[in-house]
């Protein structure tokens, strides 16, 4: 391609590649952290002992504990190293400010320190995903804001006339998620640790489940859509397949997934038209969500004997292929008859790890694996040991599925068992927990496997950072032209 | 002008997209007819549950326990105070506390590690008449923690647990 229209010569534009290295850093040691405290509570489940009988430690006090974690510190920092590192390349524009940049790094990694204290002490809102207290939500709104600053502040201040699609979905993240984080924590403080939130009785369920299932989709969806549009391409070194088919699929997608949360309180007190818009909604949802599936692989087209040998891009194929497992699952969950058979089992807690492993885990791991030797000109100390992270990363995700839909639909169908009474078969519920034993113990044994893999990988970027890797030759990565 | 759609056409985006390129390609019209099938069958299932059915989970919920009452019968009523414990019942009884009640009341029924009270002192919070005692099986003490028996174990095993324990108190002495 030739000189960029406005043959400016391409004047070096200093990107700020420092901040993009220190959320790497946060991204790998809260992955660590989260996904440990998640096998702790694998274990618990298995074998009570593991509850240590130490109040910090038992399960109801880690399991928010583990969701914060690998949400808003795992996921978080890495969609901020993908928006930190891709966005002032897209714009042609360094962030706006390094000084609200900075601010919003530290800002974060003292909300989620002060999450890993409160929740273990027991301070809690009881909201799923909103458990935090009313100081720390606080906290979040104000550092939110001023990362919305200096990223709408970049945009403006943009040397490109067209938006690339992954600003589209890292937009659709910075606007929607203060506004869901805001009205779902709308609460009048009693003291310093304790609120009582403005909503009541079913409208607080329903305000909860649009904020927690739109915390999937503006949290977990749409900005690491904009991570696949930007490192996928740019990995495989192949043209995006469709712009149409990003642009429909980007407006179709925010458009209903707002409408989906109250597919959470399938026959509940909620009213029953309420109930079906959510599930209407979420069926409706599969073929925007496969839009972006689509989008990825057959971006692909022509790279496929590269995905043989390059584990980067195994890392993206597996990780786009679960988003798409993972959205077609969910509408199906949502559906009435199946929700009546799913609700509270462990087949929602395999969804939801199929998405969070599979495509938010993955999708990182492609990214950090691609910016590490750009970022440090180093090849990665130990290359083998990319590979075998896939497949630990993979066979345990999988390993940790299929145990939860076989427990899932056992508990399921147990808990609804009836005998020739007419009485429940299994009344009492320490019946199902027993017999779901093996299950739980093949959950650990996936779920230590993908531990495995973020430690080793965490391992290898160390061994990179402090000059383990052999040198790459140009030093300074231009982008490819 | 999907017709005459060359595939595989390069966008001149890519000065502005950190040289990432766009290919101009059409939506896979399998991708479109899914999109459009699941819009449809939305309308559809509205259409059909809240127009043509008219239903509702209560509604639902109303059919299932007239299904099951002509199913299984209403359980007979039986007046529990010219009930005769027999030992047969009593016998009954005793697997059945094992299984759900120990774990609260004990072993001994003189209360356990769940913090259910003595069975065999001489206070009866709820009263100790074999009558009583079906009741508070039967309904539980949801405040302090104790179950609803009723719909867990049905008629017959509550009535069976409740002589075993009326027998055990009776045997300490009260």
């Amino acid at each position: 391609m030739s000189n960029s229209p406005d043959s400016r010569p391409t004047s070096p534009i200093q990107y700020d590649d420092g901040i993009v290295k220190m959320f790497i850093g946060a991204t790998m040691l809260w992955g660590v952290v989260g996904m440990l405290v998640g096998v702790i509570l694998a274990l618990q489940l298995a074998w009570w002992p593991a509850n240590t009988g130490l109040p910090y430690l038992t399960f109801g006090r880690l399991r928010p504990l583990h969701t914060n974690a690998v949400i808003f510190a795992f996921a978080g920092n890495a969609m901020f190293t993908a928006i930190y590192y891709s966005m002032p390349r897209l714009l042609k524009a360094p962030m706006w400010s390094a000084a609200l940049s900075k601010f919003h790094f530290w800002g974060w990694q003292a909300i989620i320190v002060s999450a890993a204290v409160t929740l273990p002490l027991g301070l809690t809102q009881g909201k799923e995903y909103a458990e935090l207290i009313w100081p720390i939500d606080l906290a979040i709104a104000v550092v939110w804001v001023a990362f919305a600053i200096n990223f709408f502040g970049t945009i403006q201040k943009r040397q490109v006339k067209h938006l690339y699609v992954a600003i589209w979905f890292y937009m659709s993240f910075v606007l929607t998620i203060p506004v869901l984080h805001i009205v779902n924590n709308l609460a009048i403080p009693a003291t310093l640790t304790r609120s009582y939130p403005i909503y009541t009785g079913m409208t607080d369920a329903l305000i909860q489940w649009w904020y927690g299932h739109n915390a999937v989709a503006f949290f977990l969806t749409t900005p690491f859509l904009g991570m696949m549009y930007y490192f996928l391409p740019k990995a495989a070194d192949r043209p995006v397949f469709s712009y149409r088919l990003s642009i429909i699929h980007f407006w179709a997608l925010v458009f209903l997934y707002i409408w989906a949360g109250p597919h959470h309180l399938l026959y509940s007190a909620l009213p029953d038209w309420v109930q079906t818009t959510g599930m209407v909604f979420s069926v409706m949802l599969i073929a925007p969500s496969w839009g972006g599936m689509l989008n990825g692989l057959l971006t692909l087209r022509g790279a496929w004997d590269r995905v043989r040998q390059d584990p980067i891009l195994k890392f993206y194929v597996v990780g786009v292929s679960f988003y798409g497992m993972s959205t077609f699952e969910g509408p199906m969950m949502s559906i009435r008859a199946v929700n009546g058979l799913a609700h509270y089992t462990n087949w929602v807690v395999g969804h939801v790890h199929s998405g969070t492993l599979g495509w938010n885990g993955m999708m990182t791991f492609g990214m950090i694996y691609w910016l590490v030797p750009r970022l440090w000109g180093r090849k990665m100390a130990k290359e083998s040991w990319v590979g075998l992270h896939f497949w630990l990363a993979t066979l345990g995700i999988i390993l940790y599925i299929v145990s939860m839909w076989a427990a899932g639909i056992t508990e399921g169908l147990m808990l609804r068992a009836i005998d020739e009474n007419g009485l429940l078969m299994y009344g009492q519920f320490l019946d199902v927990v027993r017999t779901l034993d093996p299950f739980h113990w093949a959950r650990f044994l996936g779920g230590s496997m993908f531990l495995t893999g973020i430690c080793m990988m965490f391992v290898n970027v160390l061994l990179t950072v402090r000059g383990g890797g052999e040198a790459v030759s140009s030093a300074a990565p231009v982008p490819a032209k | 002008m999907a017709d005459e759609h060359v595939p595989d056409q390069l966008l001149g985006h890519s000065q502005d997209n950190d040289g990432i390129q766009e290919y101009d390609n059409d939506l896979p019209d399998w991708w479109l007819g899914l999109f459009f099938i699941c819009i449809i069958w939305a309308g559809f299932y509205v259409a059909y549950y809240h127009g043509y059915m008219q239903t509702s989970q209560a509604q639902l919920y109303d059919e299932e326990v007239a299904a099951a009452i002509v199913a299984y019968g209403t359980p007979e009523e039986v007046d529990l105070a010219s009930v005769e414990i027999t030992p047969e019942m009593v016998a009954a009884g005793e697997p059945v506390y094992v299984k759900n009640c120990v774990i609260c009341h004990g072993e001994t029924l003189e209360g356990g590690p769940g913090g259910g009270p003595s069975l065999v002192d001489a206070e009866w919070i709820h009263g100790g008449s074999y009558p009583e005692i079906v009741h508070t099986v039967s309904e539980g003490v949801p405040a302090k923690g104790m179950l609803t028996w009723g719909p867990i174990l049905g008629e017959e095993k509550v009535q069976q647990v409740s002589a075993y324990v009326l027998s055990k108190a009776q045997a300490a002495g009260n």
